[in-house]
């Protein structure tokens, strides 16, 4: 304090700069608290439902932080009891075949739309980006009728297929390959490759981030999704992990500790897509979002 | 539609002009049509397609267990949606959770990512609380909360019982119920606005706060004259999606409460799946989507019309 | 996203030691997906394949709470009988989910084998094509044989004159009463039995008695944010005076006026007088009467477990013969048993299934313990369960069962029961007259009967 008001005399943008760092300091740690407050608010509904899975059914009643008698046994039930290892597998291989099928189907088109010259580009692209303003939701209802009479209900391909022609991902792909420097597919071109062989050899290589983040929303999306797979998923075995967990819930009735270790069973694999692939998740949130 | 992608004249075309830009030579189209088909087929058969079938459905009295449009219903399905106090009791509370869950989740979502902004480490912990929430499955999450609320036993209970507040009747109440679904839905989804916000304010060049803290601008009057001005598109683009977002939102009422308690929180999507899946109307039931599906194209023609706007005033 | 420079990139030292140990977490996760296949292989295939038969007994119930525990009871019971067949048992959440996935899944070829379902709800199952006849020969293989159930549900249970549905038990509304309350207001004759309400007056006035020994209420029913329990109510009463809701497969809306608000008038003064409590909700009612607030309680006779449980002092009867005479008739459901449709004939198949619902009729008297009326004779006439008590008092229930009537819009947890039982709720609440209660009864039901089927 001393030392600022001699020196202001001789400096004073320095005594300026110096007060604004000050204040800024403690504006910022109260920030950091205020947003650590929030963070653990925000984390106590997870710790709980760990903390209760990790009890005794007997001992949840109970309503307080400390366990007696710590065990895994909610956990080796639920995976004794339902299928959740079915929906395991019924979900990771639906949301791979959307994403790898999102992945392919968008991008090529997205290459042709963004690369080569043909007539109704314009039309062609616009019809495509009509598709964002569908939601599927609203498509349910034929949807089910078209399955049905395709004999398809009850197999993953009534998950897989709809969900693939997003246009969201051509969207992304496009606006990804529009930024991309053109002088190695030209030379590529010069030298005789094939389209394919530019898109396949030049064009997805330098297109990995956006791969990436198409991929993954696919793939997490399509893991999520509920009221779709409810419909056309209606054999307990077939299910995926949402709708497994959405429709055997009431057999658990009031044996909370069994229910909580379901939940967690059911967010594990996400959560670890989610801890490897942060960032990739983030940047496309953001990156797609702006740019929608 | 066009010879030009044979090898022959691609070498030709090489031969005259091996430097210049291709711009000028004809138009690829088999090719293109090559690299869309896998897009536009499924395209064509699961949106187009089903979409317009959609269309003719609801101009019929089809049926879930009968084959066939089992007879024309002319407007008559759109005329009984529109005189149904289901289908608006429905469309009220779809609205109604829109109203309850966009605006808190567009300002403390602005809020943290401010927040968040200033504090220079242990971003990833800050992500991990907030966001790590909206990559669980709606399953999961109403497991949760629906133990989180358990009368009597469930933790918010207890703790509003420790500072001696009688809680409501969470789900189980007709009016405590949607709050309690928006409760449990800015827990799930929070983190997606956060992330949103925390990009667009990293947009926002640094010089411009130093500027104004040279002109003694203090932090509020940074906030208030420089951050939320500047992410005003990042707002427009929230609010939209949240609004969107919200007006389809079905999974949490069909897991935690059913529509209930007597369908005080039937959502417009619910009302949808109830009657063409429960009650076997099929047609009915698409008349019933396309008039949500208008409900939400007016909203993205409100947002578009905002983008523009904002865009004229850039 | 596309060029934007990255800006959440962390310093490089704490990226390595992240990646490291989230490479290490990718790996085992990656471990426990292939377990996970490797476990499953098989409807992973089916799922990709549109497989169908998987060899095993899938059967879909709905079993929570006390019924659930005996149900689990009863499919060990069938399993050390049958170590040969592969029984794959699944509870689904009750009431219109349980109906519509049971409808999908038939749709889309992938049906359970066995099936429950109410037997209002299975007339229309049927009408839309989604379950299997069974033909007498079948059953008879079986020993399934009309002789051996109850008359009335067997035959409530046929449409078009046959069978496609076998019946395990008739649930009706009943009346539970507090012993120590009726013993203290006089309600109980010499042999400690309860002594009959016939009669408005007789109804009235035992509860005014109740009321008074319990110093709060004579009796409970819940009617707020619930439906069925006014709708239960009311039917019982109305069907007593012989009043029909539906005509014509519920193409036609016929209340009866007159009595329909004689009913509703005698409802509705139970809570004005303050002989019952207004508002309340099932769970307060259940919580009032097994806390000794409320002498009498009308609810369905599961909740027998709820009051077990809590070592209340009561006993259950047959729903008051207010207005019956010599036709006493009470609101009932039954549940049954049904195949649904099957993608393709497989007489082996049904041979399991059959014997899986003779092993279930078999264990009878376990079910009974949970208050419903059996209706497979070998147990319901056998003295096991004459001596079963409260569970045998009401057992000709099961024979005045008044069922909900048809129509593709009605049975059990159905459109039509909330309809009616939001309008009978109101009365109860005291927040619109009889008149305005038929007049929303008739209004609602109308604009359903005029809609086209869609079964």
């Amino acid at each position: 304090m001393a030392s600022t008001t001699i020196a202001a005399p001789h400096a004073p943008g320095g005594i300026t700069m110096e007060r604004i760092h000050r204040r800024e300091k403690l504006f910022n740690r109260i920030c950091a608290g205020v947003l650590i407050a929030f963070a653990l608010v925000w984390l106590v509904p997870l710790a709980w439902a760990l903390d209760t899975a990790l009890k005794p059914n007997a001992e949840t009643t109970k309503t307080t932080w400390l366990i007696d008698n710590p065990t895994f046994d909610a956990f080796t039930r639920t995976l004794r009891e339902t299928d959740m290892l079915s929906w395991y597998g019924a979900s990771f291989i639906i949301s791979s075949l959307t994403a790898l099928g999102t992945v392919i189907a968008a991008s090529m088109a997205a290459f042709a739309i963004s690369r080569l010259r043909f007539r109704h580009k314009n039309l062609v692209f616009w019809v495509i980006l009509a598709g964002i303003m569908i939601p599927g939701q609203v498509l349910i209802v034929p949807w089910f009728r078209e399955f049905d009479a395709l004999r398809l209900l009850n197999t993953y391909w009534a998950v897989i297929l709809p969900q693939i022609p997003a246009a969201i991902g051509v969207f992304i792909f496009k606006q990804f390959f529009d930024g991309l420097p053109r002088d190695l597919e030209e030379a590529a071109r010069m030298d005789g490759a094939s389209f394919f062989r530019v898109y396949r050899r030049i064009v997805m290589p330098l297109a990995r981030p956006a791969v990436a983040a198409v991929a993954i929303f696919t793939f997490v999306t399509t893991w999520n999704d509920l009221l779709w797979p409810l419909l056309v998923l209606s054999n307990p075995d077939l299910m995926t992990v949402p709708v497994g967990l959405a429709t055997v819930q009431g057999a658990f009735g009031i044996r909370y500790a069994d229910t909580m270790a379901s939940a967690i069973l059911g967010a594990i694999p996400l959560v670890a897509v989610f801890l490897l692939f942060q960032r990739n998740i983030v940047q496309g949130i953001a990156g797609s979002g702006l740019k929608g | 539609m066009s010879t030009q992608t044979s090898p022959q004249t691609d070498t030709a075309a090489r031969g005259i002009a091996p430097t210049a830009p291709r711009r000028r030579s004809a138009p690829q189209g088999r090719s293109a049509a090559a690299f869309l088909t896998p897009f536009l087929v499924l395209y064509l058969v699961f949106v187009i397609g089903p979409a317009l079938y959609g269309l003719v459905l609801s101009f019929t009295d089809a049926s879930l267990v009968k084959p066939g449009l089992n007879g024309a219903a002319g407007l008559g399905n759109y005329g009984e949606a529109l005189s149904s106090a289901d289908f608006w009791s429905s469309l009220w509370h779809t609205m109604w959770f829109t109203i309850l869950t966009t605006p808190p989740l567009v300002i403390l979502g602005f809020l943290l990512a401010l927040l968040a902004n200033r504090v220079a480490t242990g971003r990833w912990f800050f992500r991990l609380a907030f966001f790590a929430p909206y990559i669980l499955p709606s399953a999961v999450v109403a497991l949760i909360w629906m133990w989180l609320y358990t009368p009597g036993l469930g933790l918010l209970d207890t703790a509003l019982g420790k500072v001696g507040l009688t809680a409501p009747s969470w789900l189980g109440d007709a009016t405590a119920a949607m709050p309690s679904l928006a409760l449990t839905t800015l827990w799930w989804t929070l983190g997606f606005n956060f992330v949103l916000y925390l990009a667009g304010l990293q947009e926002i060049p640094r010089d411009l706060y130093e500027a104004a803290a040279m002109d003694g601008a203090g932090p509020w009057q940074q906030i208030r004259s420089i951050t939320i001005p500047m992410l005003g598109r990042t707002t427009t683009l929230v609010a939209v999606l949240q609004v969107i977002a919200s007006l389809k939102v079905f999974d949490q009422m069909y897991l935690m409460t059913s529509g209930g308690p007597n369908f005080a929180t039937r959502s417009i999507l619910e009302y949808v799946y109830d009657q063409g899946f429960t009650n076997y109307r099929v047609g009915y039931a698409a008349a019933v989507s396309m008039l949500f599906f208008l409900v939400v194209l007016a909203v993205s023609a409100v947002w578009f019309t905002l983008v523009r706007r904002q865009e004229k005033e850039v | 996203m596309t060029n934007r420079p990255d800006r959440w990139q962390p310093t490089e030292g704490v990226a390595l030691s992240r990646r490291s140990l989230l490479r290490a977490a990718a790996m085992a996760a990656g471990l426990g997906i292939a377990g996970a296949a490797a476990g499953c292989s098989s409807s992973v295939a089916s799922g990709l394949t549109a497989s169908r038969d998987t060899g095993t007994l899938d059967y879909w119930n709905l079993f929570g709470g006390g019924d659930g525990v005996r149900m689990q009871q009863m499919l060990d019971g069938f399993r050390k009988q049958n170590p040969g067949i592969d029984l794959a048992a699944v509870t689904l959440a009750w009431g219109n989910p349980y109906y519509t996935k049971l409808s999908l899944a038939t749709l889309g070829d992938r049906p359970p084998e066995v099936a429950i379902s109410h037997l209002t709800r299975m007339k229309n199952l049927v009408r839309a094509d989604l379950l299997q006849e069974l033909r007498s020969e079948d059953l008879a293989r079986h020993g399934l044989t009309p002789d051996k159930f109850n008359q009335r549900a067997w035959e409530a249970g046929l449409v078009g004159g046959k069978a496609y549905a076998i019946p395990i038990d008739t649930h009706p509304f009943v009346m539970f009463y507090n012993t120590d309350v009726c013993k203290k207001a006089g309600l109980l004759d010499a042999g400690g039995k309860l002594i009959p309400l016939d009669g408005e007056d007789a109804f009235t006035d035992a509860m005014r008695r109740a009321k008074e020994a319990t110093g709060a209420y004579g009796g409970a029913v819940a009617f707020t944010s619930e439906t069925a329990s006014p709708w239960r109510m009311f039917q019982s009463f109305y069907s007593q005076l012989g009043g029909q809701m539906l005509a014509e497969d519920g193409t036609r809306v016929v209340i009866d006026e007159a009595k329909a608000s004689q009913v509703l008038e005698f409802m509705g003064s139970l809570t004005r007088d303050g002989l019952f409590p207004n508002p309340i909700d099932y769970q307060g009612s259940i919580a009032m009467f097994a806390n000794g607030e409320a002498g009498f309680f009308f609810q369905g006779e599961w909740e027998i477990t709820t009051f077990q449980t809590a070592k209340l002092p009561f006993s259950m009867t047959l729903f008051p013969n207010v207005y019956g005479g010599n036709d006493y008739a009470v609101q009932a459901d039954s549940h049954t048993f049904v195949l649904p449709r099957q993608p393709s004939n497989d007489p082996a198949r049904l041979d399991r299934s059959l014997t899986f619902i003779r092993s279930m009729l078999d264990q009878s008297k376990t079910w009974t313990e949970g208050g419903h009326v059996p209706l497979w004779l070998p147990f319901a006439d056998s003295p096991a369960y004459a001596q079963m008590s409260p569970q045998s008092n009401y057992a000709s229930a099961a024979d005045a069962a008044a069922y909900d009537p048809d129509g593709w819009y009605s049975g059990s947890g159905s459109n039509f029961e909330i309809i009616t039982g939001s309008a009978i709720g109101g009365v109860l609440a005291g927040a619109s007259t009889p008149q305005d209660a038929i007049n929303q009864m008739r209004g609602n039901l109308e604009q359903l009967a005029g809609t086209a089927s869609p079964i």
